[in-house]
Parts: C-alpha cells; structure tokens; sequence
C-alpha cells in the first residue's frame, strides 16, 4: 500500500524515520497495554503484595510487579461475598434489553426514514441526532423526576428506558445509512410481484442484517459502559457492573484487588465483542461520519 | 389484618409535591399518572395501648421498607443481622448502601420530589439533615405513642452521647426530632508510638521538649512534630512524613479539617449563631477576620510540611496513607481504628498506633481573646422518616428506627465489623469496658476514651453551621483551602473570597 | 459483509434492468392510487421510535426550561424567577471558569490525540503487524470510563500507584502525586482521556489514508518528494475532513462523559479540574440547586446543538464527501 511505495526511496534520514517509528509504536505498544496488565495483576495480588512499589528509579525493580502468587480470592469474593452474580445480570438484562428495544424501533423507523420522504424531515433528523449528542448531566434531573412518577426508579425496564435515550437515535442514525445504501429498487420489484408493502421491506431486511446485527453489539457496548444512569436511574434496584465496581470504595477500606477483579469481570465481555464488530467499529463510534 | 393498597395515602400528596417540583409541566402535556412508592408495602394489625409487646412490635407484619444508608459498618452489620429484625417484627427492610454523596443526591431527589421510595434514610448531620430538614418526618410524636413499641432507655439527651440527638436530629427548631443517632464518627489522632519513642530524644534535643502526645498537645506541637519529621526525610533518613491533612476532592470532610485547627484556637466558628440549633439565615461569615487568617496560615505552614499528597488525600486515602506507615500522625474519625488495628491490611496494628484526642489551640495562636480546647469535630448519621410517607408506613419504619438504635443492636455492630455506638449504655456492657485496652477484639473501643470521654464533650466538640446552603458552603471552603494550600492563594486572599462566596451564597 | 451486499447489489441491477419499467412506473404513475397507504405504512413504522424518543426527550427538555426559570433549591415551592438563574450565571466565576477549564480540557486532550494518533496512523499504515496491532490498540475504548478512572486512579495513587512510580522515576513528578498537585491534576485527566480515545483518531486517520488516491501520491514521488513532505501535500489534505470530524466527536464526548473525573478528582484541587459538565453535577446533585442547574445545564445543551449543527453540516457537505462512507467506497471499488 501506500507507505511501502515511499519506502523504495529509502534515504539516511528516512532510516533514521524509520527507528523512530518503531521505537514510537514498541512505547505505545507498552502505554496501551500496562493499565490492563496492572489491572489483571493487581486483582489476582493479595492485598499487601499489590501495595509494594520498588525504589524510585530501581527499572529493574519493576519487575517486582510480576513477583507475586496468583489467588483468585478476589474474583470468588465478587461473586461469594459482593452478589456480583446479580449485578452481571441487570447489567446483562439493561444492555441487551435496551440495545434490542433501539435495534427494533431503530430499524423500522430507520427504513422509513430512508424510503420516504416528507417535509421537514431534516429537522425530525436532526432533532434525533441531537438527543443523542445531549449531555448526560444535563438531561438527568428531569428524567429522573419524569421515571420516578412512573416507577421506574431503580428497576431494570427504568434502566433499559434510559439507556434508550442514547441508543435509540444512534440506531436510527446508523441504520438510516445502511438503508439508503439499499437500492430502492428491490422493493419496487418486489412490489411489482404482488407482494405487499411489508413483505417488500422484509425483502431488503436480509441485506442489511449484518450492520443491524453490529449495531445491536455497540448498543450493548454503550449500555453495558454507562455509570451516570445507571447510578441515578438504576438507583439501587437495578445495580449494573461499573456501579457496583465504584461502590466497593468503601468509607473504611477500599478494596483494591476486588476493584481491580471487578474491573476485569466489566471490561472483558466487552473487549470480545468489541473484537467481534471490529469493522464497523469505527463507523458506529463516529455515528458513521467515517467508514472503514 | 387487612391490606392497604400501595401508598394509597400518600398519592395524593405526591401529586401535589410532584406539581410544586415541575408536575405543571406534566399536566399540561398531558402526561402522567403518579407515583408509587419503590419497594414499599404496608400490611397492618391495629394494636392498642393494653396490647402485649410482642403485639406491638408485630403490628406491621408483612410489611416491606427501604432502608437507603451510607455504606459504613452499622449498615452492612445490620444487613447481615437483618433476619433478627425479621423475625422480631416480620417487617422486611432492604437496606440500600452507597457513598455519602451519591446517597445524598438520591434522597434529595426522593424527598424533594414529593415521594418517599425511601421510608428511611441516613441523617448525615451538615450534608443531609441540613438541606432536607424540612422533609423529613417529626418524631417526637411517634417517641410517647403507647402503641408503638419503645426502648425501654428512652430517647431524652441522656440516652446518647453528649451532643448526638442535638446534632443529628435537630434542626432550626428546638421542638422538632427529625432523626435518631445511628452512627458516628468522631475525629481523634492516631499516633506511631513506637516512632515518637524512638526518635524522642533527637527531637528533644533540638525543640527542648519531649516527642510525645498527650491531650495537652497543641497544634503548634504538631507543626513541630512534623517539621522534625520532614526534616529527618529530606536529610535522607528512612523515616515517614509527621503528618497529613485531608484535603482530597471528598469537600465535607477536607472542610472539617481546617475547621478542626480554627475551632480550637479560641474557639472561632464561621456565623454568630448556635451551630447545634443551626439557622436559615446565617447573616454574615466570620471568614477573612484577623483570626481566621492566621489560622489559614498555619494551616497551610502545616501543610507545607505535611505529606505531599496532601491534596490528593480524602479521608479514606489518608488512612491508607497511614496503613502503608508513610505518616507519624493523623487526625481521622475513629471509626477507622479497625482498619488500622487490621494486621492484614496496615503496617501500623500491632501496638504501634496510640489514640488521643485532637490536638488543642495554642495560646499564642490566639488574637480573638477565646479560650484554647481541642477542637473535635464529627459526622453523625442518624436514621430518620421520610416525612412524605403515609401515616402507616411511618410507623412502620419508626419500630425500625428504635430497633437499629437500641443498645443491643449497636452492641451487635461494634462486636462485629467495628461499628461506632451512639447511646451511652453500650459502654457499660463489661465486653465493651474490656475491650478498651489491648489486647482487644473491637478495635475501636481504643479509641472511645479519646472521643467519648473527652472530644465530643463541650467545650472541645465543633460542629459547624448547620445551613440550608451547607454543602455549597462545604465546597467554597474546600476549594479555596485547596487553593491556599497548593499556594495559589494567600491566607489573606482565601479567606476574603470564602467571606465574599458565602456570604453571597446566604444572600448577605 | 461487504462481498454479500456487493454481490447482492448485481443482483438488484439485474433486477432492475428486468423490472425497468414497472418501477418507472410505480415512480411516477398516478400518486393518488399510491400516496395514502404509503404514508401510512411508513408514519406507522416511525411512530414507535420517534414518540418514545419524544417520550424520553422533549418532555424532559421542557421540564428542564421550567426549572431554569423557578427556585427550586431548598424551598418548598417553586418559585417563578424569570431569567434569573440564567442572570446570575454570568457573575459566578465557577461557571465561566467552567467553559475555560472545558475548552482548555478539551483543546490539551483533542491536541494530544490528534498528534499521536495521526502519527501512530502514518506509522500502522501498511505496516506489517497493522491488523494485530490496531486490535490491541483498541483495547482500551472498550473500557468503561469509570472503570478507567478507576484504574487510573489506582495507578496515579502516590502510596501504591505504578504510574506514580514511574513517572517520579523519569523525573518529571517529584513526591507530590499527580492529582495532589493544582497544576498537573488537569493533565492527570488529560493522560486518562488520550489513553482511551487516541486509537480512535488512529482509526478514522487510517481509514483516511486508505483513501488518499495512489496516484497522486505516486505522482508526488516522481517529482521527488520525500515521503514528509508527501504526508502534508498530499495525506493530510486528504484527510483533514476525517479530522475535523472526529475533532467535534470528541468535543462533544468531553461534554457527555464525566465519569471518570468524577472518579479521578471530583473537579478539585481547588476548582483546577471543574470543568463544566462537573460544575453542573455539583450543583445539581451536591447543592441541590435545582434550578441554577437546570439554567446551566440549558446553556450546556445549546452550545452541544450548535455543535451538532455544525457536525450534521460537515455530514452533508457535498465537497466533504470523501468522508463518509457511499464516496470510499466508489474509491475502493
């Protein structure tokens, strides 16, 4: 590709390029990935061994990190101890729910907007994208006061609501995208053949699957990472991952190597799927402004 | 026995709150049928005054109440211990526990709002009794009625520890009681005996008195005790800093910290009223007086040779800071005696840590003509009634109340995972009185001579202004400490804009 | 993916061409016989989404204006106070210094990330391990912001934190740790953010590249340019619209999440990390000052419309086309 061809033109000074470049990426490389090292160290440490820093400036010293046996008494502890079990659930239940509530009313309404047209359409549009953009903080008091009139404080369809406040648009949005990349044709074809209009739609829904299937993940992602209304709206009933991670800072002991465990249970399902959609990743945390 | 549909009293108040909240809006999009309570279910037997005790305290079976709490140790104890509850009265009580702030933003928003998902709900002294006074259900009715179970100690001023009922339950009027003591903590220091005994006789060398800590230690002791010590590290010497402040982002506490030293030169507080009654209209702040600056001074002289993370350290990064055997000295709540008494956990259990009250003014840090004391401050929790719940239901979470208040209960807790008593009878139970010197099996009775034998008394306890505006008020101080300490600011500079913020803030 | 649709959209020219005619005349034949049910049937398919969307937005939007105008701190009732609240914005430091310590937030976070990942992008591109490499890179955008506040957090901490350890070792901390300290705690914050969102701006950078023509850059070489001076005439040009947008993704994230300064440090020490969007947690869930938050958080919503605005524009921008999605793939094809 592209940077191979400069390459032929090798000179002195590209060379010297060329070693810093690696030397750049092998230290990216390491500031990528320590945070998660740590993390998964840390939380199989018993608690005075993760407390042991070497002496200021000892590099060799730094090795001490990995000098330590494994227990996996933190992550029993979550789900013996702490009920980790039930918050792995709602945090579950939240975020597929609310990612399949987006998805469905998302598709159908994303079509719609793709195929027909109507005055002021851009306006709804961008009105829709806009509840997406809102700043959490600022839209959570009225929320709160709105879903607690209905009961839905502290339950999980409350949570699920909520996090369709920002999935729902950004279903919309993105699924606009792939219909429109749908020629119109197809239905008209089908239509044609005597089917109805809704048996047309469902012609077309194959071909769109994929994007709607890698939508639902991101939606899971998004939900599954939120901490602000999951604390608020979730209050106590419907405690998800990275609210319960936050409250084992206790006022008497902050639990390291279960914050640390904890930190790993919420992050990893995560990095799966984020794996798993990697190509329409970049798309979906644009809001499909770029795609790879 | 007979069913009462869900809160059916309080809908209508509800309603109401709701539309005083922003329900107009609601109404007028046509949207919105309203609340009922979260969690809450309410059976009920009618007992009379003549009904046995048992009937009494089982009047309410098959009830169900939300109990939202702070996530100290009296909370998790009485989770565990729950069934003994349940088995009491069958009432089912959930006890929710989150961080003191996130735990204020969801009652605030619950009893603002007109509801009561939470029947009860923890009564930090300043950041939630203080705003939310008003919302809160008025117990003294419920104290004397014959068909409630009682504790048999009673309630009056005597029953508690000297100051708690005030601080924790009364607010701008005498005649009302909006919550019981439930838990508490109180500020003393912590100390590395086995270091001032070692070095005792290098420091007396150079300061011409001895390294030791008594009550009678005064905060110019302390500045030396952690100048010496910062010597000692910057000449190289393997030795922990002498002393760290809290003044993390945790605001109410870091604003304590600096009230602690202020109070206990002259006896300084921050409005002309009585902090123990509180007052909705402060009038002016005594921030940027000659006194408050020199102190402010000190304060960051302390500071400067304080542990360097001074800024970065709450409460709770303090005590770890002390745990891992970086300082000397702290002054922290006593609560947190069982963690550092936790061989596990701390470098400094075993005997090496010693407990005394908080340091007292120094006589030459006076100019206001007040007297030196060792000015304690503290947070005390109480548990009180949502005042929006119907009539029912608040009975039902008083028998709650007085259960998790009785001595045995808080016995139960300080036996278990270090609780922290509030009524003065559980030290005359003989474990308790054992359990005062080492060896010891409840950390935190060591610290109870300190506390409740001295800094909770009068003249040495402060507790800081009760104010509607109380937390912001705990924020401007936090902040601009923070900015005095990190040199930002001057004393002098800090303290006028604390006095012009607050005095703006109560509309001065 | 991209094969099936491709595959599939042969398949529909094929179709098309068969069914020229009756689609022409679905297109343009008498509406009347056409127009009703379609409306029908597709203001059918919108009304879920878009009434629950109203449901869970506009409604609050208004109760939100209300507030704004009302006291609703400690009072009882509330208490109609016309502009007020919004008034009394423009006297408290805190909020102007709000949108100074966002803006200035922002502008360190988006320079960083912008810097690193363009040059982690011209640097992966091609390159061997590029796949590998990218996967790993994306790691941490999966992280929950508060889990990373947590982490880092736990790294930062002066007793224990390894990243406290290191960055004494290196010399640029001395004892005081990086969050203790009023004039690097913004930079703690800043470090968190670049951690977690640079590989985006690698990945929108590199989805750029992919699109920069061959042959002008081909065209550049013969001329002899050095492969420097190729990236700024040729590679940046190309995808400096990628840039911008990820640039106003990313303002508009700093506005939206909080969550791990509230972990990190809660808007201290002193006011050095307040920025807006916490200001407005504190005084809506510390304070409780219901309506002066509201007002702020009103201001707040309409400065991220007006960037949103601005945003959609940059989407519809027929010269900006390269950047979405219909035009790369014209050029991959």
């Amino acid at each position: 590709m592209a940077s191979r061809e400069i390459v032929q033109y090798d000179s002195g000074l590209s060379r010297v390029f060329k070693v810093l470049a690696q030397v750049f990426l092998v230290v990216y490389l390491i500031w990528t990935v320590s945070p998660f090292i740590i993390m998964v160290g840390s939380s199989m440490k018993d608690l005075l061994e993760a407390f042991t820093l070497p002496r200021v400036g000892d590099w060799l010293g730094a090795l001490s990190f990995f000098d330590f046996s494994p227990t996996f008494k933190h992550y029993v502890a979550l789900f013996a101890e702490e009920n980790f079990g039930a918050y792995l659930t709602n945090s579950l239940i939240a975020s597929v729910g609310s990612a399949l509530v987006a998805v469905v009313l998302g598709t159908s309404c994303a079509y719609s907007m793709s195929r027909y047209q109507f005055r002021g359409k851009k306006d709804v549009f961008f009105w829709i994208i806009s509840t997406r953009m809102a700043p959490v903080v600022a839209v959570i008091v009225p929320l709160y006061a709105i879903f607690r009139s209905f009961g839905l404080v502290g339950t999980l369809p409350g949570l699920i609501l909520a996090y369709t406040t920002f999935n729902l648009p950004f279903a919309i949005w993105m699924l606009k995208g792939f219909f429109d990349n749908v020629p119109y044709a197809i239905e008209e074809a089908a239509q044609c053949d005597g089917a109805t209009r809704l048996q047309a739609t469902m012609q077309i829904l194959p071909l769109v699957a994929p994007g709607i299937g890698a939508f639902l993940v991101l939606c899971i992602l998004f939900a599954w990472n939120d901490f602000l209304f999951a604390t608020i709206i979730g209050s106590g009933g419907a405690k998800t991952l990275p609210v319960a991670t936050k409250e084992l800072i206790q006022p008497q002991n902050v639990q390291w190597g279960k914050i640390m465990a904890a930190g790993v249970v919420t992050t990893a399902p995560m990095m799966l799927l984020g794996l798993l959609i990697r190509r329409y990743l970049v798309a979906g945390l644009t809001m499909g402004a770029v795609k790879e | 026995m007979f069913y009462i549909p869900k809160n059916s009293v309080h809908k209508t108040v509800s309603r109401r709150k709701f539309l005083e909240l922003g329900g107009g809006t609601a109404a007028a999009l046509g949207i919105g049928s309203m609340t009922v309570g979260l969690g809450t279910v309410i059976t009920r037997t009618p007992v009379s005054a003549a009904s046995s005790e048992d009937a009494k305290w089982r009047q309410y079976e098959g009830t169900k109440l939300v109990f939202m709490s702070e996530n100290t140790p009296p909370s998790f104890a009485i989770r565990d211990n729950i069934k003994a509850f349940y088995d009491l009265t069958g009432i089912e009580v959930e006890i929710i526990t989150d961080g003191l702030p996130i735990v204020q933003q969801k009652v605030g928003i619950d009893l603002r709002g007109g509801n009561s998902d939470f029947a009860l709900s923890y009564v930090q002294d300043k950041p939630i009794g203080a705003p939310f006074a008003d919302f809160y259900s008025d117990l003294t009715p419920l104290l004397g009625d014959e068909t409630l179970p009682q504790d048999p100690e009673g309630y009056g001023r005597d029953a508690w520890f000297e100051n708690f009922l005030d601080v924790c339950g009364v607010y701008y009027d005498r005649d009302r009681l909006i919550a019981l003591p439930y838990d508490s903590a109180v500020a003393c220091t912590f100390y590395r005996q086995d270091l001032y005994e070692k070095y005792s006789k290098e420091f007396e060398a150079e300061y011409g008195y001895r390294l030791e800590y008594t009550k009678d230690s005064t905060w110019q002791n302390v500045l030396d005790f952690a100048t010496f010590f910062k010597k000692l590290r910057d000449g190289g010497e393997d030795v922990p800093y002498g002393y760290a402040q809290h003044n993390g982002n945790f605001t109410w506490t870091t604003q304590l910290d600096i009230q602690r030293m202020q109070f206990a030169n002259g006896r300084w507080i921050d409005f002309d009223i009585d902090d123990k009654l509180g007052s909705r209209e402060p009038g002016p702040c005594n921030w940027g007086d000659e006194q408050s600056v020199l102190i402010m001074e000190k304060f960051k002289a302390l500071g400067d040779v304080s542990h360097p993370d001074n800024l970065a350290n709450g409460t709770l990064e303090l005590n770890t800071v002390y745990q891992s055997g970086q300082i000397a000295m702290q002054v922290q709540y006593h609560e947190f005696a069982a963690s550092v008494e936790n061989a596990e956990t701390s470098v400094a259990a075993g005997g090496k840590t010693a407990y005394a009250p908080c340091p007292k003014g120094a006589p030459d840090w006076i100019v206001n003509g007040g007297d030196a004391v060792n000015g304690t401050n503290c947070g005390i929790g109480g548990i009180g009634i949502n005042g929006n719940a119907s009539e029912d239901v608040k009975r039902a979470a008083y028998i709650f109340a007085i259960w998790a208040t009785s001595k045995n209960t808080q016995f139960d807790v300080l036996k278990g995972v270090g609780g922290t008593p509030t009524r003065k009878s559980v030290m005359d139970i003989p474990e308790v009185q054992k359990a005062r010197t080492r060896p010891t099996d409840m950390p935190n009775a060591l610290t109870f001579d300190a506390v409740y034998d001295f800094g909770i008394k009068d003249p040495h306890f402060v507790l800081g202004p009760k104010i509607p505006e109380a937390n912001e008020y705990h924020n401007i101080v936090a902040a601009e400490s923070q900015n005095c300490l990190a040199g930002r600011t001057t004393p002098q500079e800090a303290c006028a804009t604390i006095k012009q913020q607050i005095d703006n803030l109560n509309g001065v | 993916m991209q094969k099936t649709l491709r595959a599939k959209r042969a398949s529909f020219s094929a179709i098309e061409e068969d069914h020229g005619y009756a689609a022409r005349r679905l297109d343009y034949g008498p509406g009347a016989l056409n127009e009703e049910p379609k409306r029908r049937y597709h203001i059918l398919l919108m009304a879920p989404a878009i009434l629950t969307l109203a449901a869970i937005t506009i409604y609050p939007f208004f109760w939100l204006i209300y507030m704004s105008l009302h006291k609703v701190s400690v009072a009882r009732s509330d208490r109609w106070v016309g502009l007020d609240n919004y008034a009394r914005l423009f006297g408290d430091v805190k909020y102007t210094d709000g949108w100074l310590l966002l803006v200035k937030y922002s502008a360190l976070c988006l320079t960083l990330e912008i810097l690193i990942g363009v040059v982690l992008a011209v640097i992966l591109n091609g390159s061997r391990f590029e796949k590998v490499l990218v996967t790993v890179f994306l790691m941490p955008m999966m992280m929950s912001p508060v889990v990373a506040g947590l982490v880092w957090y736990y790294l930062y901490n002066g007793t224990f934190g390894w990243y406290h350890w290191l960055f004494q070792s290196i010399g640029i901390l001395g004892e005081t740790s990086i969050l203790a300290d009023i004039d690097t705690a913004m930079w703690g914050l800043v470090i968190v953010d670049v951690w977690q969102w640079t590989p985006l701006i690698t990945l929108i950078t590199l989805a750029g590249l992919k699109r920069v023509p061959q042959d002008q850059l081909e065209a550049n070489m013969v001329d002899g340019a050095g492969s420097l001076r190729n990236f700024f005439t040729v590679s940046l040009p190309n995808i400096y619209p990628f840039l911008l947008i990820a640039i106003l993704l990313r303002f508009m994230d700093n506005f939206r999440f909080i969550d791990h300064i509230l972990v990190l440090t809660g808007g201290g020490p002193g006011n050095a990390t307040r920025i807006l969007p916490v200001y407005l947690f504190d005084v809506s869930f510390q304070f409780f000052k219901l309506g002066r938050g509201a007002a702020i958080a009103f201001t707040l919503l309409i400065v991220t419309i007006v960037l949103g605005l601005i945003l959609v524009r940059i989407f519809d921008d027929p010269k900006k086309q390269v950047a979405s999605g219909e035009a790369g793939e014209t050029t991959d094809d």
